[in-house]
């Protein structure tokens, strides 16, 4: 039987070996047919690899690339261990930028590159569509998504497909019982599970019979985690009936432990599709051919490339666009990741650009001062290079050599970061969680080793040991034999090294003081939502909220059950008044619309919100001009309208706003006309530290099925609210579910968010300010141990003690100022990027640009001026007999 | 004898090997020869540049075969000792003898 070695095996000797002869491969090959083991063939690898070993090497003066390197490699590795102090200062701070690096690659690579939570996920791939000429579209979720008629086509269309399943946005329903309590779920296709090759570990889950037949019972699929939490785990659920939104459901299976949807978001329950109308009661959308909620989620067939789906998906998409004449099509077929939404994705990137570039930057500081230790380094090694290019080391060689070294020191400290990342990781994700705001879904993250992130840790490696090892290799090499054998060794190639050495410390104090200022800016953001004043009052205020749909309330139902439970709160004590809001003060989320002063005018987009009478006098903001809603304009739909000062400024500048008409657009050709009756304050309404963002209030409609909130200002403690209210809804409606909060939680969400960034950018900040200070006293005290028989001398000729500090602080100070300033400017453009969570502090703050530098240079002068505490000790006559 | 007649204990192995396999000695035959024997084993690597240097010392020769499949399509390279390989060879024996006379019993008692 003819069996020759496997490619790589002789890709492997020829590059190890170059010299193995034909008739070597030959036995080789021989004894490989006759079946020898592997570690036989790897003994042969490696003994041809020291074939060239360092000994036979230097006799025949010359050697295979791979020996050399091994010899470089051994090299570098006897240097470092001689010399620990300088491997561990020259790791360390490798280490610490590369571990940041690295944990904050592995969890964006968690978040967004990982294929998702199914068997063979790499067959996987997601589908969204852009489409023009569309007059009317309606969107849950995001518009990219698809209607059950859309997705039904492709589903039917595809042959390159061995499934297409369709899944929604996340939705929260009441599971009824003993304990009432909200569930987050999805509604998917019917064929969700077998796309996924997800197998429920009890129960059929959804069948024919339990899905896609007509007259199908109402089915879900729980979850492992809630089966657990909320059913004791109990076998015999499959088959029963639970209580959703005060609608018996049928379980039709468990699904396995640590599946949770494949989304980052991780679901409690699995619904059919055709479930939507039941648990929103007042919308129906299901079979609606314009109505954008599924994402879809397709499986290749063995040998089909993602090029092939996406053609023939878009073939089968021209169907759908010839059913609607003037529609044009075009399908994003993608690989499928746990980030799949494009709006998500592009969200998630720009944030990891902001934090990418963070990162980057206090791995360059990391850089410039393990760069700075190699000039110092390789001037003190000058002796030792001279030596060996007088022996006939090659220039390139040598740079080899100084390369292979830095390689090694930026090996050493990607594995120790790569281990520090790992260690801190879960820590640092436990930290990020808890300054977090409570509102947080919880998220699958599975950050750990794997190719992605191995592949970056080598990435990073080489490119770091490029960073700061090229520079300092090139200098250490361009040594000028003649001087040393002159014996001047303080003077030769001191003056290019002393500019890049300047140089790199600019290069830090630069990038310190762009991540100081940008720190400094974020902190004090951060210091403006704990402390502002919005301009509405959210201390004594309880936000109630609950979903009369879970009920399966009509709209009259919904509204009579409204009325009787503000009267019921109305009565309690202590309570001074209740109004009710579509959206509750800096919320999350947005209600927009789009409005204009006539036919003509270009439409305008304007936040809203829909509030009865007593909204303003609840949270008081005051009403400027005119009066608030009657009660009777909340009884049909909307034609009055109350704007903020910001907006009728806007809109009528100079003018009175009262009186006039608003036109608010209700569909693609339809508008109503609002009549102006009041003005309010502007008041950090929607979002922090935003008054000027066009706003109008429209009368909340007393018949209305919707999820709204109601405001319930009182005298009483929080806590004796919250219970008197979830007393007299229990009293009202057992199942229903009603959280009661605090208005100000909403400014918590925004508190929350800016402490993530303000701690998240001070700890990188001060990182960078510590690696920055080490790496101005490495300099100095350098600096000064090589000066110290000139500042003998002076000192010897008259020069005080003072005057020789301020000598040598003076010049290595000069850069730093230098960087201070390139810093600032830099921060100056790099602020604008993070104007959106600024809430109101000026991008060029001038607190933070002054703060930031001055301490920046505090520091430094104070790591400047401690090392030239030597030279109080020393002793001029000792110093100029030194040679 | 001149001096650069002497052979190494390795040399003297690889030698003997390929004279006791005469006709069928090449490359494999001869590691497995002698890993057998002396039941120590012995890279494809380090055999070949022993033999090399006998080659160019001109105590052996060697010359190439036909392509046999199981090799990948790759000729046998076969050795041969030439007389003067013999001879020093010889002349190594003889050496070693002399200086083994009368110990033998004491080193192998002491084993």
């Amino acid at each position: 039987v003819a069996r020759d070695l496997p490619w790589w095996i002789r890709a492997l000797l020829r590059a190890a070996a170059p010299a193995t002869s034909e008739e070597e491969l030959g036995d080789i090959a021989e004894e490989y047919t006759r079946g020898a083991s592997p570690v036989w063939i790897c003994r042969q690898l490696v003994s041809a690899v020291g074939r060239g070993s360092p000994r036979r090497a230097s006799r025949r003066n010359a050697g295979t690339f791979l020996s050399q390197t091994v010899e470089d490699l051994r090299l570098a590795f006897r240097t470092l261990r001689r010399h620990p102090g300088f491997a561990f200062a020259a790791v360390a701070p490798i280490a610490l930028g590369v571990g940041l690096n690295t944990a904050g690659f592995s969890i964006f690579d968690a978040i967004a590159l990982q294929p998702v939570a199914s068997p063979g996920a790499n067959q996987l791939v997601t589908v969204y569509q852009e489409f023009k000429g569309v007059k009317k579209r309606h969107v849950h979720g995001a518009r990219r998504m698809f209607s059950v008629p859309e997705y039904r086509t492709l589903r039917d269309g595809t042959r390159s497909l061995t499934g297409l399943a369709a899944f929604t946005r996340y939705w929260t329903v009441t599971l009824g019982g003993d304990s009432p309590r909200e569930v987050n779920g999805v509604l998917v296709s019917c064929n969700y599970f077998d796309v996924l090759r997800i197998v429920p570990s009890l129960g059929p889950g959804f069948t024919a019979a339990t899905c896609e037949a007509a007259d199908a019972p109402p089915a879900v699929v729980l979850s492992h985690s809630l089966w657990t939490a909320a059913f004791a785990s109990d076998r015999a659920i499959v088959g029963q009936t639970i209580p959703l939104n005060g609608r018996a459901v049928m379980v039709a299976g468990v699904a396995p432990e640590g599946f949770g949807g494949i989304d980052v978001a991780q679901v409690s329950f699995f619904a059919p599709l055709s479930m939507q109308e039941m648990l929103e009661p007042d919308a129906r959308y299901y079979l609606d051919p314009d109505t954008s909620w599924l994402a879809l989620v397709g499986r290749r067939t063995d040998g089909t490339t993602i090029a092939q789906v996406r053609a023939e998906l878009g073939l089968v998409a021209e169907e759908i666009d010839r059913r609607q004449p003037g529609r044009t099509t075009r399908l994003i077929v993608e690989p499928a990741r746990a980030l799949s939404m494009p709006e998500a994705r592009r969200d998630i990137f720009q944030l990891v650009a902001v934090l990418g570039a963070a990162f980057g930057l206090v791995l360059l500081i990391a850089c410039a001062n393990v760069a700075n230790l190699l000039l110092a380094r390789g001037a003190a090694r000058q002796k030792e290079i001279a030596v060996r290019l007088s022996l006939g080391v090659g220039r390139a060689r040598l740079i080899r050599q100084l390369m292979t070294e830095s390689l090694l020191i930026a090996g050493a400290g990607t594995i120790a970061g790569s281990l520090l990342a790992r260690w801190s990781f879960q820590g640092l994700f436990a930290m990020l969680v808890s300054l977090a705001p409570e509102q947080v879904p919880a998220l699958r993250l599975d950050a750990g080793l794997n190719m992605h992130v191995i592949a970056f840790a080598i990435a990073i490696t080489g490119v770091t040991s490029l960073a700061f090892g090229l520079v300092p290799a090139l200098q250490a090499s361009r040594l000028d034999i003649q001087a040393l054998l002159n014996r001047d060794t303080a003077g030769a190639g001191r003056r290019a090294t002393g500019w890049l050495r300047g140089s790199l410390i600019g290069v830090q104090a630069a990038v310190c003081t762009v991540l100081m200022i940008s720190a400094a800016l974020l902190l004090r953001a951060a210091y403006v939502t704990e402390t502002l004043d919005p301009g509405f009052a959210y201390r004594g205020v309880a936000v109630v909220s609950f979903d009369t749909r879970s009920l399966g309330y009509e709209r009259r139902q919904a509204a009579a059950f409204r009325q009787t439970l503000i009267d019921r709160l109305r009565a309690l004590p202590g309570v001074e008044s209740i109004a009710e809001a579509g959206k509750t003060p800096l919320s999350p989320g947005d209600m927009q619309t789009t409005v204009r002063r006539s036919d003509g005018e270009p439409w305008q987009e304007i936040d809203f919100n829909s509030v009865s009478p007593e909204y303003f006098s609840v949270v008081r903001v005051p009403i400027v001009r005119g009066r608030t809603f009657t009660a009777s304009e909340g009884a049909g739909p909307a034609r009055t309208v109350i704007v903020t000062e910001a907006t009728a400024r806007r809109f009528w500048p100079g003018e009175d706003a009262i009186g006039r008409t608003l036109r608010m657009a209700l569909g693609p050709d339809r508008d109503v006309a609002l009549e102006v009756v009041g003005i309010v304050a502007d008041a950090q309404m929607t979002r922090i530290a935003d008054t000027t963002t066009p706003c109008m209030y429209l009368p909340a409609e007393a018949e209305s099925a919707d999820g709204r909130y109601l405001l319930v200002r009182s005298a009483a403690d929080h806590a004796a609210v919250a219970r008197s209210v979830r007393a007299i809804a229990r009293d009202l409606a057992a199942g229903l579910v009603v959280s009661v909060a605090p208005l100000e939680q909403n400014l918590d969400l925004w508190r929350g968010l800016s402490r993530v960034i303000a701690g998240v950018s001070g700890s990188l900040s001060l990182v960078a300010l510590l690696m920055a200070a080490v790496g101005i006293y490495g300099v100095v005290a350098f600096v000064v141990s090589r000066r110290l028989r000139e500042m003998g001398i002076r000192m010897i000729l008259g020069a005080a003690l003072g005057d020789v500090r301020r000598l040598i602080l003076r010049q290595t100070l000069r850069p730093v100022v230098l960087g201070l300033i390139a810093g600032m400017a830099g921060a100056g453009a790099a602020s604008r990027v993070l104007e959106s969570v600024l809430f109101g502090v000026s991008p060029l703050d001038p607190v933070s640009f002054a703060a930031a530098p001055l301490l920046l240079l505090a520091i430094a002068i104070a790591a400047g001026l401690t090392p030239t505490r030597r030279l109080l000790t020393i002793e001029p006559a000792a110093v100029l007999r030194r040679e | 004898m001149a001096k650069r007649d002497h052979l190494g204990e390795f040399e003297q192995i690889v030698l003997l090997a390929v004279l006791r396999l005469g006709s069928g000695a090449y490359g494999a035959a001869i590691r497995r020869e002698i890993e057998a024997r002396t039941r120590r084993s012995l890279t494809v690597g380090a055999l070949y540049s022993t033999l090399d240097r006998l080659e160019a010392k001109g105590y052996v020769r060697s010359w190439f075969g036909d392509p046999t499949p199981e090799r990948g399509g790759r000729s046998k390279r076969h050795f041969e000792v030439r007389p003067v390989g013999v001879r020093t060879l010889r002349a190594s024996h003889e050496a070693l003898t002399a200086m083994w006379e009368g110990l033998e019993p004491e080193v192998t008692r002491g084993a």
